[in-house]
């Protein structure tokens, strides 16, 4: 009798204990804004927030070059701006169909989707079909990989979910002006839904090999139709392919045959 | 109007109609290195084929020039992602649909071309 009294309390105590653990869990949501939605950017072509088409890379003034990074930038032959190349760029998403990796894969005139969770926020591009995950209240890896999109951890503090994102692959470009950046970058974003339309991104950028002082960066995203994502993957074989029907450009190694 | 006449009033013409200023929408291919943003043509002709793919769209167009010559034209229209925000799909035009085209010419002179917009035969209109 004893025994089935305390097996009775143990089972009660338990229950209760997990329907308070559903009921934080439940709360979670509706206690920090919901960023989910489908949302898509304004065209711009530069992060400079005094020169968002680019008409002047390298001499916006808001952007605190080091040397180095200056020469980066004259080095360059991107799709874009005032002296724009197509045919011999050096974008490394053009010539050798890279990822774009982030924030750029932010600035593509295409859709992406967040999806969140209370242990992380999700972003899901329809470009290149990638996402990137936004883990929740974790510290870093104590030997983040070096990755196209970086390791991203965050934490809500009010309104705004603060990002800090370290471990880039320097080979990718911030925007496709091709403003560079190192190993070393890192970034803080603070995401806010200014309203229910509206989503806004504020960037700062750290890196002293490339950067003299950290700099600020905008990306301002509408919230979209709910719908059914669409995939843009793009290949070195596509690429090869526009250019020997645009260009005439005989490709360089085979390529897939076929109209998709 | 007889339909062989509709047909060669709809493959005539070709006329620069505006200019306007660069915005590189979409400078992942084409944009301002391959053609004249500066310049919009436009040509009456027939849809040989309509290529729904990466990275970009592609449709090529049969038409006449001013002399009468049949030339072979090739698009450019932006990603099928963005396509479909703006009402298209992939059955959105067919081979044998006659089109009045407005595009961007190559800086080149090849008869390549980024689209502006275009208008069907029935007056749908796709940007």
């Amino acid at each position: 009798m004893r025994k089935r009294f305390w097996q009775a309390a143990f089972c009660v105590l338990g229950l209760a204990a997990f329907v308070s653990g559903c009921s934080k869990e439940a709360k979670k949501p509706n206690s920090v804004p919901d960023l989910s939605g489908i949302w898509l950017g304004k065209p711009i072509q530069s992060l400079s927030l005094s020169d968002p088409m680019a008409a002047r890379p390298g001499t916006e003034g808001d952007i605190p070059y080091t040397p180095w990074a200056l020469q980066q930038m004259k080095a360059e032959r991107p799709a874009t701006g005032p002296n724009a190349t197509f045919e011999n760029t050096t974008d490394p998403a053009l010539k050798y169909a890279d990822p774009d990796g982030y924030p750029r894969a932010s600035i593509h005139p295409m859709r992406f989707k967040i999806v969140q969770t209370p242990a992380a926020v999700y972003q899901l591009w329809e470009y290149d079909k990638s996402w990137r995950e936004i883990s929740l209240n974790k510290p870093h890896s104590q030997v983040p990989d070096i990755s196209w999109f970086g390791e991203s951890v965050g934490k809500w503090e009010g309104d705004t979910l603060v990002v800090d994102s370290i471990g880039f692959k320097d080979s990718t470009w911030l925007d496709p002006i091709g403003h560079p950046h190192t190993e070393n970058l890192h970034m803080i974003e603070r995401i806010q839904r200014v309203d229910p339309e509206t989503l806004v991104f504020d960037f700062a950028f750290d890196d002293p090999k490339a950067y003299t002082k950290p700099w600020s960066g905008q990306l301002t995203f509408k919230l979209q139709t709910d719908g059914i994502m669409t995939e843009n993957i793009y290949t070195i074989s596509d690429e090869l392919k526009f250019r020997q029907r645009f260009l005439n450009e005989k490709p360089s190694i085979p390529i897939r045959t076929g109209q998709q | 109007m007889n339909s062989k006449c509709q047909t060669r009033g709809l493959l005539a013409g070709v006329f620069v109609i505006a200019t306007l200023t660069a915005i590189p929408l979409f400078a992942h291919h084409g944009g301002t290195s391959l053609y004249d943003m500066s310049k919009q043509v436009t040509v009456n002709g027939t849809v040989t084929e309509f290529l729904w793919i990466n990275p970009h769209v592609e449709i090529t167009v049969d038409a006449h020039d001013e002399k009468g010559l049949l030339r072979h034209w090739l698009f450019e229209e932006s990603s099928p992602p963005v396509l479909v925000n703006h009402g298209w799909n992939r059955k959105s035009l067919a081979a044998g649909d006659a089109i009045k085209v407005t595009f961007n010419p190559s800086r080149k002179g090849t008869y390549v071309g980024r689209m502006v917009k275009l208008i069907k035969a029935d007056g749908t209109e796709l940007k």
